[in-house]
């Protein structure tokens, strides 16, 4: 582990705990968006930068907004009567969380190719994901525009006002 | 020296805090974020497949990983129009006051 791993780890995990555990929700949106910062930053050290402009420009940008939008339109800045530590619902998740986590630690820890080190020159530039995305992906990336275009009007449909028809 | 096995096990501890904020949390709108840091977890594991991958030229986490965004971010726009709707009608986005469909 070097430096910056280390210190994009405590970012997004301090930034994901928060989120989920935060009772004011501008805090809680705030500590997401420290957190998607974080993932874009993990992208940068991945050698994926276009992967990581795009989590800026789509979380950052676009959802972290939206959350904001959506808390001040219900009027819902801190969300009272959530459940307590130790009540039987965090314990219930907890204990949720723990199974799902066991099981993937352990089939992480049980693949001898989870060791491997990682190899040297592994970029990806812009171009050449266009080029595989217009050839190889294209039935997938017109399925993904559809359903964009789909996700759009539905949104616009399911929270439009109700016409009245007072004349 | 990074290797996998600390990006995987990253993902892993993110993906499982997503998952216990939806679960707890009563907000519809915390549910919902929870979910989005579920889907950035398995975004950073494909990134990092792809990373120690002995074919990175294929792309195939880089492309996984983009069309996981967008379909993430579709889905949290047809979420909050939800959540806004919701609000609307039971004056309340506590998840659990909607059980009209409970028998």
């Amino acid at each position: 582990m070097d430096t910056a791993f280390i210190i994009l780890s405590l970012i997004t995990v301090a930034g994901a705990v928060w989120a989920v555990t935060l009772r004011n929700l501008i805090h809680a949106v705030l500590s997401l968006v420290l957190f998607f910062f974080g993932i874009a930053g993990f992208f940068f050290y991945l050698n994926a930068d276009f992967v990581g402009w795009v989590q800026i420009l789509v979380y950052v940008g676009a959802v972290a907004i939206l959350a904001i939008f959506a808390v001040m339109l219900t009027h819902n800045l801190t969300a009272e009567d959530e459940p307590g530590f130790f009540s039987l619902r965090w314990l219930t998740g907890m204990a949720i969380a723990a199974t799902v986590g066991a099981v993937l630690w352990f089939a992480i820890r049980s693949n001898a190719a989870m060791s491997q080190t990682a190899p040297a020159g592994v970029a990806s530039n812009v171009a050449d994901i266009g080029r595989k995305m217009m050839t190889d992906w294209v039935v997938p990336f017109e399925v993904v525009s559809l359903l964009l275009t789909a996700a759009m009007i539905g949104a616009i449909v399911i929270a439009m006002e109700q016409i009245s028809h007072r004349k | 020296m990074t290797t996998l096995a600390h990006f995987q096990i990253l993902a892993s501890l993110l993906f499982v805090i997503g998952l216990f904020g939806a679960v707890t949390r009563r907000n519809a709108i915390v549910v919902l974020l929870s979910i989005e840091i579920m889907f950035n977890a398995a975004n950073l594991s494909l990134v990092a497949f792809w990373r120690y991958s002995p074919h990175p030229e294929q792309l195939s986490g880089v492309m996984f990983a983009i069309f996981g965004i967008t379909i993430a971010a579709a889905e949290a726009a047809v979420g909050l129009a939800l959540v806004i709707v919701i609000y609307r009608y039971y004056k309340s986005i506590e998840v659990d006051g909607m059980r009209s469909l409970k028998g």
